[in-house]
């Protein structure tokens, strides 16, 4: 080597120098050092430069501890629940920034729509001053808002909208957790002002209908339910017919297609139709099964092909079919529920609703994400030929989508959906310690929040760190199963 | 591309030589202490405070400029920081703590020094604050802090909210009975068509721990060995404080609170909502009188909290103790020393910030009757009286941290008040969790065993003698609460209390909140002659 390479070199590793042992340091030290902490029975109380006392390596201890201990599998439960609203959440995003690809200039005339959508919020703000925070007022001004938004759009073109719906994102996570605080409130809050016309509106109805009529609905929800059930057994067939996906590749999405039909069999909720969905379950397999044996098999295949396909539709589908358990529940109970009339839920307040409240806030938060940004970045990469393909070959809007857009997203899609999926398992710590601190009864305790507790509170770090790396763990596990079979998906 | 390198190197070190300049430290030679308090205006003149004592009391140097200079720190208040600095050996010299709850746990790291000797040489003993305070500032018998303020909590009455809705203003001393029939009486009367958002409440809120104790139920057993919740009283306490919250709606729930359209300042949001009239009364120390003072001259007045029988009240302060890594730790002690200074707590008394730490003060004009606050005149007094006459200390386990102890019953609470257990099995398994975590805490801590299973020993022969309808020996008591409470129903040997009252007294704080300390070195020595005295006694 050169006496001027080396000079180069060492030109370059100089600059790079703050970098590297930044990293070194804050980074690969701390990690390193917290994997060797997980087995000790390191303890703020007990070891530290002021105490004598020696840190003892207990092995496994501490992780046998975590996985005996209830709380940390309800902490845990609370955190997949979160992340089941990931599918919504990249869904929303792609419907944003669909939207925001659109041109929504007015051309001419602007000042006068920007005039107009002032003087609707003013306006809407008067109503809201003079005729206080009841629910009239807050309707009107959340409907002020949205038209006068609605119009500076239209003024502003999507410049406008884009820098709305980025809002979220640039918006320090405090402020708006404290807001949403502020919105959620049970009693003043704008979400249940405009929520009670609505229910009562909602409650004469019922009340007015016959008692049967409503419950009624529950069966259509069953109904559904089966037919979300039909369908994905009846395209994972067809995709066994065809080849396109091999019969090892089918036993992981079919328990995740099961899951929703065994946790209405424990739940009480849904005691009064969870016979049904169990029989009518057991129907649709029995007939898929008895449909692709009379097929047979028309192309064979790698018995691993197609897994990440089949799983990600039998998780949008799990994800439905609990949407359409807990509707379906509801409308059981809605004709004794509003015979007193219908009261909003207590959002933040109540175990039952914290976490819902909390997805709610996420997923407005993720559709004006970095999401929504690289699916706008992914639209204007798709090629133009092959829509101009597609409308020769007369596709509707929802074949192009279908065919045209979502495939050449999938590399994007898949991209959102690993980062997501991480974020979503390391996340929630700032959300409970802010709106919840944990609560109701540890409802919105996330695994982060629970390594903080454990870590700051009752100075265990050893315990802490066990914790920490057990979520490493998962995280790894579930990103490298993305990796694994969701860049086959892409690839396909 | 190198001179970019020198370049960029040479701005990197003059802004890090910048930086070190702008450290107080630097750009003097006297020494510098830093307290690490929060963002409280009072601290600057209780800072310039502290100068001029030095320089009264003669602590200068050869120029006559104090001996040490005091900086504030009120960037690193927060409890977590405090932690990581101090067991990182960074903290700040001087640094508040709130109360027993947050000193158990700083003791038992061993970053707090213990200024026993030091107080007796310096004159910041315990004879110097209120005798309440004893559990709150020692452990094993030894002094870690001298308190900056002190607070017996009380309910302040808003007169004018209650002559507005024609009600009568309570009683000095009443009962859960009296306050609930005086309390739906004053929300009848209150809430007429009232929209949401702007109800009115009896009070604030109320605190089960004072609650419970009012029934003379303590969290833990005499010799704080086991908590004792399992217990109808604690059922009682948990299923009145939910009636009266979610049913006659005498307090307002968390939601009922947020519902409020005001904003939180000083004192939280209780204190604009008390003088809104939306809370009638208030939970609180004498240290709210900096807020109710902005709000110009409220008509104000106190009662004690209501009571199941035995009418008590806690007593919590926000305390100084000396950081064990302080690289000026002698000069740092005499910040306590000032504490205890009749300035200082001359200062407090001028600023309403709770009760001063120094009680000599409390007889003053001052105190009793300042001149510019005639409506104040007469709650001063009942302070006093809450601080020395029914104030007892927190009871402290030495086998588990209270901050685990709280976390532990507010997980059975929530539990509770959102319907998903009953009160009876909350009030069982927050005692089954709270004993199987110091279980678990002795299996991880061997040497505390030996104390544990001397203590159990006592405990079996203070519930043979209890079970007898027998008196017990005061210094059989470790919990300062049933040592008050069984001393008030005679049931607490007299003769050996007048004997060595102050040895067993320190003796039964001793195990008390010991639970740390056998961990420290220095301190074993200590725990030993505490378990032999303690074995002394049991032979008593």
């Amino acid at each position: 080597m050169s006496g001027k390479s080396r000079r180069q070199i060492l030109t370059g590793l100089g600059f790079l120098a703050p970098n590297i042992i930044g990293v070194l340091v804050f980074t690969i030290f701390p990690v390193v050092f917290s994997l060797v902490m997980a087995f000790s029975n390191w303890d703020l109380t007990r070891h530290n430069m002021f105490l004598n006392e020696s840190i003892e390596f207990v092995g496994f201890d501490n992780f046998v501890e975590l996985v005996t201990n209830d709380r940390f599998s309800r902490f845990l439960g609370n955190t997949l629940f979160f992340m089941m609203g990931i599918p919504f959440a990249v869904g929303g995003s792609l419907v944003a920034a669909m939207l925001l690809s659109q041109d929504t200039n007015a051309g001419g005339g602007r000042r006068f729509v920007w005039l107009l959508s002032g003087a609707v919020f003013v306006a809407a703000t008067a109503v809201l001053a003079v005729m206080g925070l009841g629910g009239t007022g807050m309707t009107l001004l959340l409907v002020g808002v949205a038209a006068s938004i609605m119009l500076m759009g239209v003024a502003g073109g999507k410049t406008v909208y884009r820098t709305l719906f980025y809002m979220p994102h640039f918006v320090a996570g405090v402020a708006t957790f404290i807001l949403w605080k502020k919105l959620y409130n049970g009693q003043t809050g704008p979400v249940n002002n405009a929520l009670r016309p609505v229910l009562d509106a909602v409650a004469n109805l019922v009340n007015m209908l016959p008692s049967g009529m409503v419950s009624g609905l529950m069966w259509l929800g069953v109904l559904v339910f089966l037919g979300l059930m039909l369908w994905t057994t009846r395209w994972l067939r067809r995709s066994l017919v065809d080849g396109d996906l091999g019969f090892g590749a089918l036993v992981l999405p079919m328990i995740v297609l099961l899951i929703p039909v065994t946790v209405a069999q424990r739940w009480g909720h849904a005691q009064p139709f969870a016979m049904t969905l169990l029989v009518g379950v057991i129907a649709i397999l029995v007939l898929q099964g008895v449909l692709y044996v009379r097929t047979g098999e028309k192309f064979s295949c790698n018995a691993a092909r197609g897994f990440g396909s089949a799983l990600i539709v039998c998780l949008f589908v799990m994800v439905g079919q609990f949407v359409v358990l807990g509707l379906s529940a509801v409308t059981n109970y809605l004709p004794a529920m509003a015979s007193d009339g219908l009261e909003p839920p207590n959002w933040l307040t109540d175990s039952d609703w914290a976490k819902p409240a909390l997805m709610m806030m996420a997923f407005w938060a993720a559709i004006g994400s970095n999401n929504m940004l690289l699916y706008l970045a992914g639209l204007s990469n798709v090629p133009g030929a092959l829509y101009e393909a597609s409308d020769i070959d007369g596709a509707s809007r929802l074949q192009k989508f279908w065919h045209v857009t979502w495939p050449q997203l999938a590399p994007t899609t898949f991209f959102i959906f690993v980062m997501s999926t991480i974020g979503g398992l390391q996340g929630g710590f700032e959300m409970a310690r802010v709106m919840t601190q944990g609560g109701p009864a540890g409802a919105t305790t996330t695994l982060s929040y629970f390594i903080y507790q454990e870590g700051f509170e009752t100075g265990r770090l050893g315990y802490a760190s066990a914790v920490a790396w057990a979520l490493f763990i998962l995280v790894f596990s579930v990103t490298l199963f993305n990796w694994k079979f969701g860049n086959r998906y892409v690839n396909e | 591309m190198k001179y970019i390198f020198i370049f960029g190197s040479v701005i990197l070190l003059a802004l890090g030589l910048i930086t070190y300049l702008s450290f107080p430290d630097s750009t003097t030679d006297v020494p510098v202490i830093y307290w690490v308090t929060d963002a409280n205006p009072a601290r600057i003149d209780q800072v310039s405070g502290f100068r001029d004592w030095l320089i009264t009391e003669g602590y200068v140097n050869d120029q006559g400029e104090p001996v040490v200079r005091l900086e504030l720190d009120s960037s690193n208040a927060d409890t977590t920081k405090k932690i990581i600095q101090s067991v990182s050996g960074v903290a700040g010299d001087v640094m508040d703590l709130a109360s027993g709850l947050q000193l158990q746990l700083f003791e038992a790291m061993g970053v707090t020094y213990d200024v026993t000797d030091d107080a007796a040489r310096l004159g910041f003993g315990l004879d110097k604050t209120f005798a309440a305070l004893e559990p709150e500032l020692t452990i094993d018998g030894r002094q870690y802090m001298f308190p900056c303020n002190v607070s017996a909590s009380m309910l302040w009455i808003n007169k004018a909210t209650f002559e507005k809705y024609g009600q009568p203003i309570p009683p000095e001393r009443w009962t859960f009975e009296e306050f609930e029939r005086m309390g739906k009486a004053f929300v009848e009367a209150a809430n007429k068509d009232r929209r949401p958002g702007d109800r009115v409440f009896y009070v604030d809120n109320l605190n089960f721990i004072e609650m419970h104790r009012s029934l003379g139920l303590s969290i833990f057993n005499e010799t704080l060995t086991a908590c004792d919740l399992d217990d109808p009283r604690y059922v009682r306490t948990i299923s009145l404080l939910k009636k009266w919250r979610e049913v006659d709606r005498l307090i307002p729930s968390q939601d009922d609170k947020e519902a409020f359209d005001a904003a939180a300042g000083y004192g939280g949001l209780s204190a604009q909502l008390f003088n809104r009239g939306n809370y009638a009364m208030m939970r609180s120390g004498r240290y709210m009188l900096i807020q109710f003072r902005k709000f110009g001259q409220l008509e104000l007045d106190c009662t004690e909290y209501p009571h199941g029988g035995f009418p008590v009240t806690t007593i919590i302060t926000r305390a100084v103790a000396v950081y064990t890594g302080s690289k000026h730790r002698d000069l740092a002690l005499l910040f306590p020393a000032y504490l205890a200074s009749e300035d200082y707590s001359m200062q407090i008394v001028r600023d309403a910030d709770a009760l001063p730490p120094n009680p000599v003060v409390t007889s003053r004009e001052a105190y009793l009757r300042p001149p510019d606050y005639p409506n104040e005149w007469g709650v001063h007094e009942k302070f006093l009286d809450a601080a020395n006459n029914i104030a007892i200390g927190n009871a402290y386990s030495p086998y588990i941290l209270a901050t685990v102890v709280a976390k532990e019953m507010r997980w059975y609470l929530d539990q509770f008040d959102e319907d998903m257990i009953d009160a009876e099995y909350a009030a069982r398994e927050t005692a089954r969790s709270i004993n199987e975590r110091i279980g678990d805490e002795l299996k991880r801590n061997p040497k505390l065993q030996v104390k544990y299973d001397k203590a159990m020993a006592l405990q079996k022969q203070i519930d043979a003698k209890l079970e007898a309808g027998e008196k017990i020996p005061a210094s059989w008591v470790s919990n300062p609460f049933y040592r008050r409470y069984y001393e008030e129903q005679g049931m607490l040997v007299t003769e050996l209390n007048k004997a060595s009252n102050h040895a067993n007294h320190s003796a039964s704080e001793t195990s008390e909140t010991s639970m740390e300390k056998p961990l420290s070195v220095g301190t074993e020595a200590k725990g030993e002659v505490v378990q032999a005295v303690q074995v002394g006694e049991v032979s008593l």
